[in-house]
């Protein structure tokens, strides 16, 4: 009995010291796997569930002052392929139950024409794509297309055929405001506005995962946002989509019918110097970057400094009333010819005897011969300082990408002929831009508002970046500026183009120009006309700059002088100026 | 079986008819400790209460799962609407499209002279002179500001012959006397003219 007793304690105890072995196996394994190894382990199991995602920010939009888009972001989507998939399939129709077998010539001919593609060059696509590599995944069949287009692609319920969502960009516009906008490549912004203020309108993308189920189907509900994305923010301008677009039809149009070479208009408010209009000719639609030539790409109205002629001469009556050595009725007698250094000597556009003109009559009748004389008053420098003080020679505060300053030349080691001929306009250069800026001075009552065309960037958060600059400067006197624009109404009311610049009910002061070109260092046939003006004169509210490049027919310019009426007259209209009260003072010119 | 001796007295009982047997007074404590059925069926019915609970609350938190996924679909799939019509809602926006309308209706941009009519005192300002024929920006000169996005985009209006041709060539509508309002037979002008709403 006894020895039966003991083994069977004995048969106990071994099975308890098994048991105790297999148990503490268990927790072995079990700290092994929860405890040593369970970093890993869970990293693993979650890289195998979890696929990581890029979130796309959505590229901040561009609109005008009215908040019209000029350039827009939207999505396009990507049509895929996986090649080694591609084959016959059966699918059963929703309607009928039926099963139908559609071939695979078949699919592409119903996706072809939806996406603009050729049925058979994506066949040949795909083979010769599985010819090289029979497990290929991966193929576009059309890149880019709308969502109307992707949408019945969708439809078609091809098996094998996928999509991608990309970001794109769109320009409702078309070439309205495209030199300045700009415009994006595959690479990312190119030129204009998206290239300058990339920094504000550039989304910040952000990562999420989603885990997949052994099957590929994307888990409902696991989406884990690990970092959000940042739109873009909203780039606004100072640019009226529409006055924009009716300076760049009016110069279009009358380019073409002289055989311009180029063309600009420039539109600038008074009180802001905000750039209302800023056309160029010719220029580039944003969708259809190919459709022109490279050169039309930027904005010549920024980046080509020219030698304006004339319509310097403001400038110069300008700084003479502001220091005080002329009058407007002040009497001078124009010889018909001037020398300034042996070999050179100034003369007019058009032969005469000595004139008796009145100050205003050498302005209003725009002599070189007259601005050169009373110009003599000022010193080389304060000619100099008083040019450099409307903005010649210096960029403006746009900044605009490629933007040039124009020349001023130093006042210490220039010409003695050059010192006069840059008071009407030749031996300096200028951009259509700071033409504009300096007329928007003398309207200004002689105070220099810097040029703006952005007015800043607005961001999701509520704050505004890229605000524009707030310095102003006083160029002359008001009193200058006023007696300068008073006299520039006398080429209005008495010039010999009066009857294409005025327009019924305002007081219009402008000044034209006709520039000559210099090419392989002397002046030849070729013109640059322009016309510069600012409207009402009795309360100047805008500055309406325009100018034409080389053209073929019509050299002078009384070329310039319907558009610059037509445009000042829409942008009068636009913005709902009222008419001059009191009539223009008459001057005499003569004597 | 028939005659059992009596071999043995019967045990004298100690139960008395008048005697209660003597019992063990529970306390209070001791009594409500003891088990009763209708706490046991309380509890059980309670915990299957809870389990249903949860497995409604679970099956109910899947289902808002499923709604929020479809709706979540549903709203990539508005956004893309809203997206498709904003775009196409832009390019007819776009200067170009409506200059091009407008002119194909029969108005024209007055480059001539601006004049306004002020609503306070009915007074006319600035010189007003009609726009004369061919003042229009786009009249017979085809559009200069190119927007490929308007390739497809036809006009409200065809133009007969360019410009403002279209509203001349038309019958012009004929304006409703004021205050009457349309019959309900008579035609609708289908010469391409704007249907104007009749207000009083």
């Amino acid at each position: 009995m006894v020895t039966a007793e003991r083994r069977t304690r004995r048969r106990l105890a071994a099975w308890m010291l098994v048991l105790a072995i297999v148990l503490s196996a268990f927790v072995v394994r079990l700290v092994d796997i929860q405890v040593v190894r369970a970093e890993q382990l869970s990293q693993e199991s979650e890289a195998r569930r979890s696929i990581p995602i890029t979130i796309h920010g959505a590229r901040g939009d561009i609109v005008d002052a009215r908040d019209v888009v000029l350039a827009d972001s939207v999505y396009r989507y990507d049509i895929t392929v996986s090649p080694r998939f591609v084959r016959d399939y059966t699918r059963t129709d929703e309607t009928t139950g039926d099963k139908v077998t559609r071939t695979v010539a078949e699919s592409l001919a119903a996706l072809a024409p939806i996406v603009g593609g050729d049925a058979a060059a994506m066949l040949v696509d795909i083979q010769s794509q599985l010819a090289v590599d029979p497990e290929d995944d991966h193929a576009y069949l059309a890149r880019g297309v709308t969502p109307e287009a992707f949408e019945q692609v969708r439809e078609l319920g091809i098996p094998w055929v996928y999509w991608e969502r990309i970001p794109a960009r769109t320009y409702p516009n078309g070439q309205i405001a495209g030199n300045l906008v700009g415009f994006l490549g595959t690479d990312g912004p190119q030129t204009g506005l998206e290239y300058r203020l990339n920094d504000c309108l550039q989304a910040t993308d952000g990562s999420a995962t989603y885990e997949r189920g052994a099957d590929g189907v994307r888990l409902p509900g696991t989406t884990v946002v690990a970092q959000d994305a940042v739109d873009g923010g909203t780039l606004h301008l100072t640019i009226d989509s529409d006055v924009q677009w009716f300076a760049q039809q009016a110069i279009g149009e009358q380019a073409t019918a002289i055989g311009a070479d180029w063309a600009t208009a420039m539109v600038v408010r008074v009180s802001d110097g905000a750039i209302v209009a800023a056309a160029d000719w010719p220029t580039v639609d944003p969708n259809d970057v190919n459709g022109t030539d490279v050169l039309n790409l930027g904005s010549r109205i920024f980046s080509s400094p020219y030698e304006p002629g004339s319509t310097m001469k403001s400038l110069t009556f300008a700084a003479l009333l502001d220091a005080g050595l002329i009058s407007p009725t002040e009497q001078v007698l124009v010889p018909g010819r001037y020398p300034t250094i042996p070999g050179y000597s100034i003369t007019d556009a058009w032969a005469h005897d000595t004139l008796r003109y009145t100050a205003a009559g050498v302005l209003s009748n725009s002599s070189n011969i007259g601005t050169s004389m009373l110009s003599e008053r000022l010193s080389a420098q304060q000619r100099h300082d008083y040019l450099a003080a409307f903005g010649i020679g210096t960029q403006s505060a746009v900044d605009f990408l490629g933007e040039e300053s124009g020349s001023l030349q130093d006042p210490t080691t220039i010409d003695a002929h050059s010192v006069y001929t840059q008071m009407f306009g030749q031996g300096v250069t200028v951009t259509s831009a700071q033409v504009a800026s300096a007329y928007q001075t003398l309207a200004n009552g002689g105070v220099h508002v810097p040029l703006t065309l952005v007015t800043g960037c607005s961001h999701a958060d509520g704050t505004v970046t890229h605000l524009p600059p707030l310095e102003s400067q006083r160029a002359v006197s008001e009193q200058a500026a006023n007696t300068t624009i008073e006299m520039l109404e006398t080429v209005v009311t008495d010039g010999a183009l009066s009857r294409q610049l005025s327009i019924p009910g305002y007081r219009v002061a402008a000044k034209t120009g006709t520039g000559e070109v210099a090419e392989n260092g002397e002046y030849g046939s070729e013109r640059i006309v322009s016309v510069a003006g600012l409207a009402p004169a009795d309360d100047p509210q805008f500055v309406v700059v325009v100018t034409y490049g080389k053209p073929d027919t019509m050299k002078t310019s009384a070329a310039a002088a319907p558009t610059f009426r037509s445009i000042m007259t829409q942008v009068l209209k636009t913005f709902r100026v009222p008419p001059s009260t009191v009539p223009a003072p008459s001057i005499p010119l003569t004597w | 079986m028939s005659a059992v001796p009596f071999t043995a007295a019967p045990r004298p009982r100690r139960v008395s008819p008048s005697q209660r047997p003597l019992e063990v007074v529970a306390t209070r404590s001791q009594r409500r400790a003891r088990p009763r059925a209708a706490y046991a069926i309380a509890t059980v019915a309670g915990v299957f209460a809870i389990l249903l609970t949860q497995l409604l609350l679970s099956i109910v938190l899947s289902e808002g799962a499923y709604t929020i996924t479809a709706l979540e679909a549903q709203r990539i799939e508005l956004d893309r609407t809203a997206q498709v019509l904003t775009e196409r809602l832009n390019v007819y926006d776009s200067a170009q499209n409506v200059a091009a309308n407008a002119e194909s209706l029969g108005m024209v941009v007055s480059t001539v002279s601006p004049a306004f009519l002020l609503l306070s005192n009915g007074s006319v300002q600035g010189s007003p002179t009609p726009a004369g024929a061919g003042s229009g920006v786009l009249d017979g000169r085809g559009d200069l500001v190119g927007n490929v996005l308007l390739a497809d985009v036809p006009l409200v209006t065809p133009t007969a012959a360019g410009g403002a041709s279209a509203a001349t060539s038309g019958v012009p509508p004929t304006p409703l006397s004021s205050g009457s309002l349309p019959s309900a037979s008579s035609a609708v002008p289908s010469s391409g003219a704007l249907p104007s709403p009749v207000t009083r």
